[in-house]
């Protein structure tokens, strides 16, 4: 179906080899992934693929793809249009009109598909993705899953034989992300639909895979089944990284395939030292806030202690008051019954610098916080802000991320060099708490291992709270000591990461789902018991 | 060499409907200072001629110059503007549209500013229910203070280009000012009060009407626009034209695409 | 009386009926056009944000009266007949000779400036009633396809427009919480320039991979129709405004 041969891809003004003679076939209704770091040439593929490199981007390029037969040398991406549908990292931004059936129709319209055929296809399509109750609402209106289905929907109305999809789930919840990807499922078994899909949260994805295409940092690729790439790649999800320390034969990628492999470390018993709970001093009070607006109940009577020095998760499905939560402890919202305390104050009295003394808050899209032209300038205005001597941000920064070019536009940053460079600024102001929303939203592993060992420290060096919301089941196993689970505006489970996380089947990470009943959330844990023995 | 498609420019056939209706829709505001005794209501025909020509340029825009990156590029700036408007009004000349349309023609080019201004009187009136046939006298001249952005040579830059580009800002509010009276001059003081305009009277005498009623109704509204698009423009010009020029390289206009042939990519010496 | 028309129906019967006005030049028929269409709009408003526009370009119409009497009574060239009464006289600047505030205001000065005033503001009254029963939305889909370029501009602009409100919101919310308060347009401004430039350089790849472009012609999808009603609607006005034409001469 899809043919690379020989295919090397450089773009002009730049000397970064993005990929570097990459030959493969693709056959019809496989199913494949593309991985790599941030940064590395996963989007550059993707759009190799229908043309949109180099047609619309411009860009020197060796080598030849074809779709179907066709080459994508002679042909503007238009033209594959039929053939081959693509879905962007950011749905909302593809969106050309404001409601669903005309932008599913937009497609069709441009390429002056007649009238009955348009209806029927919107009606198909509305079906497969379950989108009928929504089809005359406002986008801007609808949940992101929605959106996403929605800019799925508006690619599949073309029918095409291709379908190619970047980081479809990194802003969805756990239970979203599922629906999409058995939607994908269906399409690959049911249709024979081939699709191709690059992601970070590999834990996601791996087990529907039927091959991986692996992008060095050269731009030189590796392709194989998973369990080859996986082998002896390094980023690699947490399945793959406790088969490797448990030595296990083979690398399975699905949680059934490694609890296979891994009956008789269930079976034997282990001693499980009893965690004595820490004494912590409150540091954030939450007492009984209710909010709500535009009709809508937020939160409920939400109550909740936060100590210093902790690390609380906050999860829960899109909508079920995260956001409100959040908004709360730094005092932009102010609840109509209740109240929060900070530290003794009330949040909304705060301002300016006594604001960012008190509260640290890292947004859903950092990029909300930048507004110089370099990461210099930035740094010296959080310097100014915060009072300190000139360079500690940037030096923050530096081991955080290191390497990163002081001159570079704070825009042209990878993700996790944008989220290094705003937990810097946030950080410099020495804040007595901190509170992140969504941080790592297309975090490769290493990136999100070195975010974790910053927050870390930051909790234990200064003995101050840090609150993420965040989908990022791993993220929290690994990170959190205390899970507060909210749905519809309440907290109903507030208790430690482990009672939590192992009570809820949608919300448990990988080990725990693979070890259960065993009591273990990370691939750690499993090694500190194993070695406790 | 093949490159990716440059950014909208009127060509050809659309060049010349361009300079056909600007001259159709000039009239439209000069109109009496060149009306001669005998003709009958010149104000009712050019009221349905300006939008016709409105039209008739729109039509020659949409000729396929016009592909997604520009069409999307128009799009993202028109909604600014348009959703800066209103933010405007309460404070007497005080309206920041101008100064995102200036600094945009600038980067993105004058063909680009003209139908960006158009567009963006067009839209915030289709959100106010402004509509109506001042609705083309207002696009047409928004469209010119686009198009005017080609004056300022392109090789200025920094600071005398911010410099250049508030000094248009000044010229420019006060054109919109002047075109904003004449459209209206004949309305508001109709043919038959001592500062309207004289059919047939010698240029001189309209004019000195002219300048009185404008002097009373809109200098006040046309002093502080002036002084608040220069400002604009010299306090946040270079940020702002940091950020469309990349937004320019970004979209890669006119980038070149090859196709090699040998296996592997050469090492480009750029 | 509620049946869907379509949008360009009522623009089509407030230009015919404009014409009618005009061509009559009389002010008792522009007032009864006027009670007309406010009729229509009380009727056929169904609530939308735009309903509003009708009750707005009343109240513009009726300060352009104000405006044309009051210009009338103060610098009005003098028609003679009839005093109603005197305004005291101004002396102006030597700059702007020959204009001359006050004096004597006429019966026939003052009627003839209402006059004027009255078809001036049932013209937009008019053009806003139009304006009021027609959707926005609507009118953007039935763009004919020779400007379907421009057209389809004005329609992503017009989605935009949440996804900016919602933006500037966010990006707000974030600066207050690193404690810049007020900064200014620099801070608001330019992340949400920055993030709606990359917003539309991903907006014009998808169109691109859709398909925008490729083919000259374009479908619509469920095409408004132009149906019998409306027909009906434009010959009963272009009657009317004939009669007016005719009454008139």
């Amino acid at each position: 179906m899809i043919a690379f041969s020989n295919v090397s891809l450089i773009y002009p003004h730049s000397t970064k080899t993005i990929l570097e003679d990459l030959s493969c076939e693709i056959a019809e209704g496989e199913m494949v992934l593309v991985m790599g770091e941030t940064g590395s040439g996963k989007s550059s593929l993707l759009r190799l693929i229908n043309g949109l490199v180099p047609h619309h981007t411009g860009g020197i390029l060796a080598g030849d793809i074809s779709v179907n037969g066709i080459s994508t040398r002679s042909v503007k991406p238009g033209a594959l249009a039929h053939l081959v549908g693509i879905v962007g990292q950011n749905p909302i931004s593809g969106f050309v009109t404001d409601i669903v059936e005309e932008e599913l129709a937009f497609g069709m319209e441009a390429l002056n598909v007649p009238p009955e055929t348009m209806r029927k296809r919107v009606e198909e399509v509305l079906d497969l993705l379950s989108l009928n109750s929504v089809r005359n609402r406002s986008i801007s209106t609808l949940s992101g899953g929605e959106q996403q289905r929605v800019a799925i929907g508006a690619a599949l109305v073309m029918h095409p034989r291709v379908l190619v999809l970047d980081e479809p789930t990194s802003a969805l919840d756990p239970i979203a992300a599922e629906e999409v990807l058995s939607v994908l499922h269906r399409l690959v078994h049911d249709l024979s639909v081939t699709v191709i899909i690059a992601e970070h949260r590999l834990e996601r994805v791996i087990q529907f895979v039927d091959r991986i295409i692996y992008i060095e940092g050269d731009g030189s690729t590796a392709i194989g089944s998973a369990e080859e790439i996986l082998k002896n790649a390094e980023l690699v999800p947490p399945i793959v990284r406790l088969a490797r320390v448990l030595n296990l034969s083979e690398i399975g990628t699905s949680v059934r395939d490694v609890r296979r492999l891994t009956e008789d470390i269930r079976g034997r018993e282990f001693l499980s030292e009893p965690t004595l709970p820490v004494e912590r001093k409150p540091a954030i009070n939450i007492s009984h806030i209710s909010i709500s607006y535009e009709g809508h109940i937020a939160l409920k009577t939400a109550t909740a202690t936060i100590g210093a020095g902790e690390i609380v998760a906050v999860m829960g499905r899109n909508g079920a008051g995260k956001s409100s939560l959040l908004h709360s402890i730094v005092g932009l919202l102010s609840p109509h019954s209740g109240n929060v305390l900070v530290n003794g104050i009330d949040p909304q009295t705060l301002q300016g610098a006594a604001r960012r003394r008190a509260i640290g808050y890292v947004p859903q899209e950092p990029s909300d916080l930048l507004f110089k032209q370099s990461v210099e300038a930035e740094c010296a205005q959080a310097d100014h802000d915060n009072e300190i001597a000139p360079g500690s941000t940037f030096s923050l920064l530096n081991r955080l991320v290191p390497n990163i070019a002081l001159s570079t536009h704070p825009h042209d940053l990878s993700e996790g060099q944008r989220l290094a460079l705003v937990l810097s600024i946030v950080l410099s102001g020495n804040p007595e708490i901190l509170i992140l929303d969504e941080p790592t939203r297309g975090l490769d592993y290493r990136a999100k291992s070195l975010f974790i060992k910053a927050l870390q420290e930051f909790a234990s060096t200064f003995n101050r709270p840090v609150v993420i919301a965040t989908h990022d089941v791993e993220l929290v196993a690994e990170l959190a000591d205390r899970v507060l689970f909210l749905a519809e505006g309440e907290i109903v489970a507030d208790g430690s990461t482990l009672d939590v996380l192992l009570s809820s089947p949608a919300f448990a990470p990988q080990v725990s789902k693979v070890m259960s009943p065993k009591p273990w959330l990370t691939v750690a844990d499993v090694v500190n018991s194993l070695s406790s023995l | 060499m093949n490159r990716t498609k440059d950014i909208f420019r009127f060509k050809g056939l659309a060049t010349f409907a361009l300079v056909l209706t600007s001259a159709v829709s000039a009239l439209g505001f000069i109109w009496p200072f060149l009306v001669s005794e005998k003709q009958s209501h010149p104000q009712w025909i050019f009221l349905a001629a300006v939008p016709c020509a409105l039209f008739l340029l729109f039509i020659s825009a949409s000729n396929g110059e016009l592909d997604a990156k520009s069409i999307a590029l128009l799009a993202v700036l028109t909604a600014l503007i348009a959703a800066l408007r209103p933010m405007g009004t309460g404070a007497v000349g005080i309206e920041p549209m101008w100064f995102v349309l200036i600094l945009s023609a600038r980067v993105f080019g004058p063909s680009f500013g003209f139908l960006l201004g158009a567009l963006s009187m067009v839209l915030s009136a289709l959100l106010t229910g402004g509509i109506g046939p001042w609705l083309a006298y207002q696009a047409f001249a928004a469209g010119w203070i686009g198009l005017g952005v080609a004056l300022i040579p392109r090789r200025i830059r920094a600071k005398s280009e911010l410099i250049s580009l508030a000094f248009y800002g000044i010229v420019a509010a006060e054109f919109f000012g002047i075109a904003m009276d004449l459209q209206f001059w004949p309305w508001t003081l109709g043919a038959d009060s001592q500062l309207s305009y004289r059919a047939g009277a010698p240029l001189s005498t309209n004019l000195l009407h002219f300048i009185s009623y404008h002097f009373f109704s809109s200098m006040a509204w046309d002093i502080p626009r002036a002084v608040f698009t220069s400002t604009l423009i010299l306090v946040t010009g270079k940020p702002i034209l940091h950020a469309l020029r990349r937004a320019h390289t970004r979209a890669a206009f006119l980038t070149p695409v090859e196709f090699i042939e040998r296996a592997k990519a050469p090492k480009v010496e750029l | 009386m509620k049946r869907p028309l379509h949008p360009l129906t009522l623009w089509l019967w407030a230009i015919l009926l404009a014409i009618g006005v005009v061509a009559a030049d009389s002010a008792s028929v522009a007032l009864v056009v006027v009670g007309a269409a406010a009729i229509i709009v009380w009727v056929r408003a169904d609530g939308s944000a735009w309903n509003k526009s009708f009750a707005l370009a009343l109240r513009v119409g009726a300060l352009i009266l104000v405006i044309r009497t009051v210009v009338g009574i103060l610098i009005g060239v003098p028609i003679p007949g009839t005093t109603l009464f005197r305004i005291p006289i101004l002396d102006l600047p030597s700059w702007m000779p020959g204009i001359r505030i006050g004096g004597a205001v006429t019966l026939e000065r003052l009627s003839s400036s209402i006059h004027e005033g009255i078809i001036i503001a049932t013209l937009l009254a008019l053009f806003g009633a139009a304006t009021s029963l027609t959707s926005p939305h609507k009118l953007l889909r039935v763009m004919p396809y020779f400007i379907y370029e421009i057209g389809i501009t004005l329609v992503i602009a017009a989605s935009l427009l949440p996804q900016i409100a919602s933006s500037l919101r966010r990006i707000r919310t974030a600066q207050k919480l690193r404690g810049i308060e007020l900064r200014g347009i620099r801070s608001l401004a330019l992340p949400l320039l920055e993030e709606s430039l990359t917003r539309s350089l991903q907006l014009a790849a998808s169109m691109d991979s859709r398909g925008y472009g490729v083919s000259r012609k374009r479908s619509r999808y469920r095409p408004i129709r132009w149906k019998s009603e409306d027909s009906l609607v434009i010959a009963l006005t272009a009657g009317l405004s004939i009669a007016m034409m005719i009454s008139a001469g």
